[in-house]
Formats: structure tokens, sequence, C-alpha cells
């Protein structure tokens, strides 16, 4: 009990005494309460997300993007607005109908789509219109089931251009190589790039890092659209530096061992969030809260 | 001004006070454990393949998936043997339940004895017993898809080889309880004057070439459960004997067991092993003093005019081996599998193997060694004299193998059978394998076609073994057939393999029925039967006709000069009824090997008619039972029963097949997740200096 109550600061009474009232809203429902409501009319979209994860046919990494909005809002809670934008709740609302209607006739992750929008709209209504609203909409897609609809719709052109930089890199680097579909000769050994060496979920974390930093850092949503495509050149070059080391060491006669194997993608990960990090971040440094 | 009255609960309080030092590191701390937690228990993923066909050979059992579907549906397996002379009749009980909400199509490929006659099958489901009938194969498959279409109860069972089988139970509904029994006969034929019956648990998983890799065998995709998790099915199995004779010595190398009776005719043998049925139940026994039940049986059939066919079974014991005088030089080649499968405790077998082989030959002996996997090394380029350098040089080199890759069986043998060879050399060729390759068929028709001047001797190494493989090769090789399943038996096959090269015991051999009128006789070749090598009996099956009177003549060249052995025809046995499905077993057999010499399937029209007159399960016929009763609507999923790797056998063996190729995937998820939670929490710790 002790550690709960000393997990909220003490409230600044200037603070509250100034907060603005709003007329339009019941006194005894919070914006969060608002947020909570338009979610729970997402409910179909929210129900097939969670049979997606359960069921394994996707990565639950749409749970930590998730966790980190939460986390986000309940911490940004008192500086979200007691007078939401009327346009943008229109909108939401809007999406949001469009969202379940679409349910008879579209494919699921389709209207999961739409209901994001939907939800993104309302954190649009409700965020302060200086602070970050961009990333933590950016968080709403990120929480969709998306890695295996990205794998299969970008993964195969992520392949071939992954194999083919790698095998230039290589070439350049005096090793014999070429690409032949989406498999390298390396050495004379064969060397498949696969689905899972597409680098899409190295996609999915570099956005991440960018919404998550963003969101920190309380970035501006103009620098964040406009360093977006940054995140992506750098999540290509990281994963055709990943993917030519990887291919230049299991081409030797001794292969690579699985442990180096996850270190190298594991530290050319880091790199890459690294950049994408500074890349990301703002010009305040605010707290959590 | 006002303060907005906020309820109770202070989440939805606004506005929220902002957190302090404190609590922002517990919600720091909690989110990690939380995203940690979520990741590690759905990671990786694991998607609901049930509908897709599965990719062909081994592959591991991923857990998880929908939990409406029981993915373990066997429960139990049963067996029952009742050993009567020289013939077995073993009925199994394999027993499906649903425990799930989904009704759905158990798949599980089990083992079988390699000499097993599968003659009958019934289904008992809900109070109801289902006799299935034999058909042809496709014509059964046919008809199990159009019965669980229409949402009928249907079991098929196929054969995949001689001694690897498929049943398909479609449509078990939730909460069914059902119930398929296998009856099968087979010879258990001593040697030496010991018996050994053998029941095989499990089916080792296979290299299997794909047939876009160029690979011509079929096999079913068989899903593992990885090293060391045990099987969820119980297992049990009962022995009774009702034997003319007491019998004695019961002992099993392979499972605990309580023997009840023993010393007597009617000894029974209960496994009460509790350890996963992960390889060969074995069971040795031997019956009163030196005496076997050997001998001629005959069987007279009962036609609709009192002249239905008649069946004969003669088992002739050898003479005993003696040891020649004078023994002439040899030359010895090893093969030897140093795949996958075969790492750690199956190759440490076959290292004390070899050191017993090798290490004994004699310096007039000449030797190499062919270690394969994917590729093959030779030990030297040609044959080197067996002195003691060599020796230590050759088992220096097999205790360097390591044990990994595929199993390129035949291409091995390949360049085995290119080796120059002198005309004045006698050579034996000892293949060391556990078998577990797809490819038999193409494995027999080389040691034939292109083995022919030399012995092929096959050692099956490992619990459980491909006996179907180490068998039909010894057999196309004019060889014989070893099974070692633990190194401590090493030093014993080592001498009896010896003793075997240096003096057959029986060789010439014609045998003639003098007084009693037969046909249709397996072998075919009564004038020019196969060399006896080591301790096993002469088999003779076949049909009569007429009065049963008369005797069998079988002589031979033995060590010590012309060998006879006459055995009088006794009164026909109408307990031998058995007789009847070991013939056409052994018919069929005779056929499959001249179609796998032959290639293609030259002899299938020959196999499904003795299949289908004989109600006998073979590669060409199915057996069937249909439930009439439509019992739901629902699409049944398929689900694969998987299998538990043999007793040290290590995942390599599933493993190795399907990192043939290296790729370059990324790492795995949570760790990568964590990875990024850290960099953010690194760059948030130090905001402001960044």
């Amino acid at each position: 009990m002790q550690l709960v109550t000393s997990m909220w600061k003490r409230p600044r009474a200037a603070f509250i005494g100034t907060a603005p009232v709003l007329a339009c809203r019941p006194s005894y429902l919070s914006p969060l309460g608002w947020l909570a409501l338009q979610a729970a009319a997402l409910w179909p979209h929210g129900a097939w997300m969670a049979r997606r994860v359960q069921d394994g046919s996707d990565e639950p990494l749409g749970l930590a993007a998730l966790a980190l909005l939460l986390m986000l809002l309940v911490a940004r809670s008192h500086t979200l607005r007691i007078a939401p934008h009327t346009g943008w709740l229109a909108a939401s609302a809007l999406l949001t109908l469009l969202a379940n209607a679409a349910l008879l006739a579209a494919p699921p992750l389709l209207c999961a789509l739409v209901g994001a929008m939907a939800l993104a709209a309302a954190l649009m209504a409700w965020l302060p219109v200086r602070g970050p609203r961009a990333p933590l909409a950016g968080l709403v897609m990120l929480a969709l089931p998306l890695i295996s609809s990205l794998q299969y719709y970008g993964g195969y052109p992520l392949r071939v251009l992954t194999a083919q930089l790698s095998a230039w890199a290589l070439q350049a680097a005096g090793i014999a190589a070429e690409r032949a579909g989406t498999s390298m000769l390396v050495r004379g050994q064969l060397v498949i790039v696969d689905a899972p060496c597409s680098g899409v979920q190295m996609v999915w974390m570099a956005w991440f890092c960018a919404c998550a930093v963003a969101a920190l850092t309380a970035l501006r949503d103009g620098d964040f659209l406009r360093r977006l495509p940054a995140v992506g050149a750098l999540v290509l070059v990281g994963n055709v530096l990943r993917n030519t080391l990887l291919v230049a060491l299991e081409s030797r006669p001794q292969g690579l061992g699985e442990t180096l194997h996850q270190g190298i993608g594991l530290a050319v990960l880091a790199m890459v969030c690294t950049a994408v990090a500074i890349t990301m971040k703002g010009a305040r440094h605010d707290d959590l809260a | 001004m006002r303060r907005v009255r906020g309820p109770v609960f202070p989440l939805l309080r606004h506005p929220l006070a902002p957190l302090s030092r404190t609590g922002r590191v517990v919600v720091c701390v909690l989110f990690a454990l939380w995203a940690f937690a979520m990741s590690v228990a759905w990671s990786p993923a694991h998607a609901d393949d049930s509908q897709a066909a599965p990719a062909e050979g081994p592959y591991f059992q991923l857990p998880g998936g929908d939990p409406a579907i029981d993915r373990l549906p066997l429960k139990s397996t049963q067996v029952e043997a009742r050993i009567a002379g020289v013939i077995a009749d073993v009925t199994i009980t394999q027993r499906y339940k649903n425990e799930g909400q989904r009704p759905i199509e158990a798949r599980y490929v089990f083992p079988g004895s390699t000499r097993a006659a599968v003659h009958a099958m019934q289904v008992r489901l809900g109070g109801r017993v289902l006799n299935a009938k034999i058909e042809e194969k496709q014509r059964a498959r046919i008809q199990h898809e159009s019965a669980k279409r229409e949402g009928k109860t249907s079991a098929l069972l196929e054969q995949e080889r001689p001694n690897v089988f498929q049943m398909n139970v479609a449509n078990i509904l939730p909460g069914d309880d059902i119930l398929v029994e296998l009856h099968y006969t087979e010879l258990v034929a001593p040697t030496e004057g010991r018996y050994e019956f053998v029941f095989p648990t499990v089916v080792g998983p296979r290299y299997h070439k794909p047939s876009t890799a160029g690979g011509s065998s079929s096999f079913p995709a068989t899903p593992h459960l990885k090293e060391g998790e045990a099987p969820s099915s119980t297992f049990a199995m009962t022995v009774r004997f009702a034997s003319p004779l007491p019998v004695g010595e019961l002992r099993s190398p392979s499972h605990g067991i309580e023997v009840a009776g023993e010393g007597t005719p009617q000894a029974e043998v209960t496994v009460n092993d509790t350890t996963p049925h992960n390889r060969d139940f074995i069971l040795h026994y031997r019956l009163a003093g030196e005496r076997t039940a050997t001998g001629l049986t005959l069987f007279k059939g009962e036609g609709p005019d009192g002249g239905g066919e008649n069946f004969f079974l003669a088992v002739v014991e050898p003479p005993r081996a003696i040891a020649p005088a004078q023994i002439n030089p040899r030359e010895y080649v090893f093969v030897v599998d140093i795949s996958g499968s075969m790492h750690g405790y199956p190759l440490d077998t076959a290292k004390v193997l070899l050191r017993n082989l090798i290490g004994h030959l004699r310096p007039t002996d000449t030797f190499n060694v062919l270690l394969f996997s994917g590729s093959s090394q030779m030990l030297s380029p040609a044959p080197v004299a067996a002195t003691r350098a060599n020796i230590d040089r050759a088992i220096a080199t097999i205790d360097q193998a390591r044990g990994g890759g595929s199993t390129e069986i035949v291409p091995a043998l390949k360049r085995i059978a290119a080796l120059p060879k002198a005309s004045d050399v006698s050579r034996s060729v000892i293949v060391v394998t556990d078998g577990y390759v797809t490819v038999e068929n193409e494995v027999f028709q080389l040691v034939r076609k292109n083995l022919g001047n030399s012995n092929v001797f096959a050692f099956g190494i490992g619990t459980s073994v491909n006996r179907h493989l180490i068998e039909g090769i010894a057999r196309a090789g004019q060889g014989e057939p070893f099974v070692v399943t633990k190194p401590e038996m090493a030093a014993a096959q080592a001498e009896r393999l010896r003793k075997m090269i240096d003096a057959p015991v029986l060789t010439q051999i014609k045998a003639r029925f003098d007084g009693l009128e037969v046909y249709d006789v397996e072998p075919a070749t009564l004038n020019a039967l196969p060399d006896v090598l080591g301790g096993r009996p002469v088999l003779l099956y076949g049909k009569w006709r007429g009065e049963p009177r008369g005797q069998l003549v079988l002589e031979g060249q033995a060590a010590t000069g012309t060998h006879t052995d006459v055995v009088p025809v006794r009164a026909p046995d109408a307990d031998a009824s058995a007789l009847r499905h070991l013939w056409a077993r052994s018919r069929i057999q005779q056929l499959s090997d001249q179609e796998a010499l032959e290639g293609g399937s030259g002899q299938r029209e020959a196999i499904t008619a003795l299949g289908l007159h004989y109600s006998l399960l073979t590669q060409y016929t199915s057996f069937i039972a249909i439930d009439q009763i439509v019992r739901t609507s629902e699409a049944a999923v398929p689900v694969n029963q998987p299998l538990p790797l043999p007793q040290g056998v290590s995942n390599l063996a599933v493993g190795e097949v399907g990192a043939a190729v290296p790729s370059t995937p990324e790492p795995a998820a949570w760790l990568s997740l964590l990875v990024v939670l850290g960099l953010v929490g690194a760059a948030l710790s130090r905001r402001g200096k960044w």
C-alpha cells in the first residue's frame, strides 16, 4: 500500500486548481474513461486480435505496443484535453461505425486496421495539440497483429532486395557470391534467405523504437513523420549488414553456431535501434509522467 | 475554476497525478516483465497448420495450437501376444479418445514386426463392433475420404513399409472412446536354439529426401517429440505361451518384465517397465533342454468341397558350426553411418562394435572403412593390411566421428560397389547403421545388382532400428542381419559375425519331399536354397495336396562333410491355421523383393490378389472399417499423433534434416524485444545527455 501511494507524485494544487472544466462531458468520466469507452466499442476487433495471439498465428509483439501505449496514456493523463477536438472525435465515431460495419464484408485485418484508425483519431481528439500524437497513433497501429501480413505481402521483395544487396556487398569484399531468386550461392555453398530472414521483425522493432522514443521525448508530429522514412532506410541497411555477415560466416566449412547467430542478429538490431533512437529524439526530454 | 470531481478509482480521476521516481522505476520493471512473459508464453509463432499438408520427412511437433483440438488422441496401446510353438498371434489394441471440443481425424504412424502378417482389424465404438474388410489400397482410401466427408467414423489401416503402418481414424467426436484392434501372426524361429520375440514400439525419424530435391521414395511425414519428452499414451504388454515344451530362460534385454510359470509350457510375461515405450520390446527364451519346436507342420484347409488349400511349414535346424582348420584370407569393407540420427549413444555403440570387429582381424586380412552421412570418406583409397598400425589408425578415425548430417546411404553403397576387387579374394561388406532412411528398395536393388560378388552383413545399431532395412540388406546380399541395442552386446555380436564368415554352417543346400505332393513352395528353388551362415534354421513354406505322408529330406555341405536331415510328415494340425497367412506373407515378401529388384510396381496385381484372397495388409491392400451412422456435419481436423524419439536418439536425427541448407533467420522475437526495451530505457535514463 505504501509503495502504491508513493508511486504517484503529490498533486500540485496550482495545476489542479487551474484545470479547465468541460461542459460537454459528464464530470465523473475522465478522458481515459472516454478512450476506454471508445476502445470498448471496438471490442469485436479486440477479440479477433486476442484470438490471433492465442492461436499463435502471429507473433504477440502487438501486446508490447499496446502496453507501452497504455502506460504512456496513464502517465500523461494529466495532459489530456478537457475539451476534445470535435473534428477528430467525429472522425473517430465514423471510423468506429465503419470498422464494425466492415466486419460484414471485409477481412478481419482490414476491419481491425480501420478500428485502429478510429482509436488513433480518438487519441488525436484527446491528446494535446502540442504534444506527440502521431507516435501514439503509430503504437496503436503496431498493436495490430501485423507481422504475418507484413511477411506475406512485403516479405518476398524484402528478401530479394536483401539477398541482392548482400551479394553485392560480399562481391565487394572479394567473396564469390551470387543471388538466384531469394537464395544465395556463396563460396559454392547454398544459403537461403527465407521468410524469417526478410527483416520484417526488424522493421517492426525499429518502428516500435521510433514511436517509443518520439513519444517519450515529445517529438513534434511533423518532425516524427518527416524522419520516419529514415527509419526504413536504417532497417534496410541493418538487415543487409546482418544478412551479409551471417551468410559469409554460414558459408564457411564449419558453419556458424546458434549462439553466435543470435548474437550477431541482436547486435545489429541494437545498432539499428540506437540509430533510430538518435534520429527520433525530440527537443524536450520529457518525464514519463 | 473548480476541481474536477472524479471517482474513487485513481486512473479515472482527472487530472492524474504524475509518477514519482519510484513509480517510474516500478512501471518500467512491470512493463519489461510483462512483455517478457507475454513474448515467452507465445513465441515463437505456432500457427494452426492442421489443415495444411505437412512437409515430407520427420519434423518436431510444436506445442500449443487451438485448445479445442485434442492433439494427442492416442491414449494407450495394449499388446497381447500368444506364442504356440514357432507361431506368435499378436493382438494390438489402440485406444483413441477425443478430449477436445472439435471432431478430429487421428493419424498415427506405428511400427510392426518385419515378419508380421496383419490379417484382421476391428473397431469398437460405443458398444458396437465394426469388422474391417480388406480392400485395394486406392479404393479403401476413396471409401475412407468419402465416409469422412459424410460425417461417418472410419478407420483406415495402410502399410507404408512391411514394418511401418499408418492408422487413420476419421471423425472421432468429442468424448468418443474408440478401440481399434489389429491382429497379426508371425513366425518366431530359433537361432542356435534360442528364440527371440521382438515387438517394435516406435518408428524412428527417417531421413527423407523430398521429391523436389530428387528423392524417389515416399514416406509419411512423422511428427516427433523432442529428445527426453515422454509419449502421452500408455503401453502395456503381455506374452502368453501355449508351448508343447516347457519354456525357460525368459529374459528381456530391453524392458523390465514379470515372469510367471517359467519352466512350464504356460509361462506368462508382463512388461512392468514404467519407462516410456520408445524402444523395441525384445524377449529371449528357450524351450526345455536342447529341443526346439521345429519340424514339419501341416494344416488341412476346409474348402466348399472338402478340398481347400492345405499348407505346410518346415523349420529345420542346421548342424552346429565347426571352426575350419584352415581359414582363407578375406577382405572386409566396413560402411559406417555417422549421420545425425547416429549422434551420441548409437554412434558410441557402433564404435564399440567396430573396435571389436576391426581389432580382431587377422594380419593376413585386409580392410577399409567408409564413413558416410551427407557425403562419405574412405579410410584409404585401397584396402590396407590389418596390421596393428592400420587398425589403430582406423579406430582413431572412427573415434573422431561425431555424428551429424543427412543419411545418403545409396551413394555410399555405390562407392563400395565401384571398388576394384581381386577375383581370388573373398570380400565381406559390413554395413553399420540405424536404418533411418526411406530408400529401402533402392538399397536392396543396389546390393543385389552391384554387390553380388560379396557377402553383405548388416548391423542395426540402436534401440529401435529399421529392421526392414537391416534384414533386407542381409537377404539381398546373402549375409546375415544383426541388431546391437547396447555396447555390452557388441563383443558377442562381433564374435558371431567372425564365426559366421569363417565357417558357414551349411552350403549347397537342397530339399526334396518324398511321398508328399507339394506346390507353391517358398523359396521356389528347392535345389539351390540360400546358404546357412549362422544358426538360423532353414524355413520352407508351401502348399500340399493328397495324403499327408512321406518325408522332407534336406541335404547340404557342412564342415564335416555332407549333412542330411530327414523330417517325417506328421498328421495335420487343426490349430495351425496361421500357416495360410504365413505362406501368403512369405510369397508377398518374395514378390516384393522381386519388385524392388526390377523397380516400378510390376508385381502389383499379384500382391494385390494375394492380399485380397488371404485378407492380408500389403503395400497394395488396406483394411477399412466404416460406421454406417452419420455422426457429424462438422469437418474433422487432422491430427498427427507425435512419436517419441527412440531411446538414445538425439534431436539431431530430426533437426539436421531440416537444417540441410543454412539460412539467416532473425533473432528470437522476445530477445529482440528485450534489446529494444533495454535501449529505450537506457536512452531515457540518460535523457539530456544524448
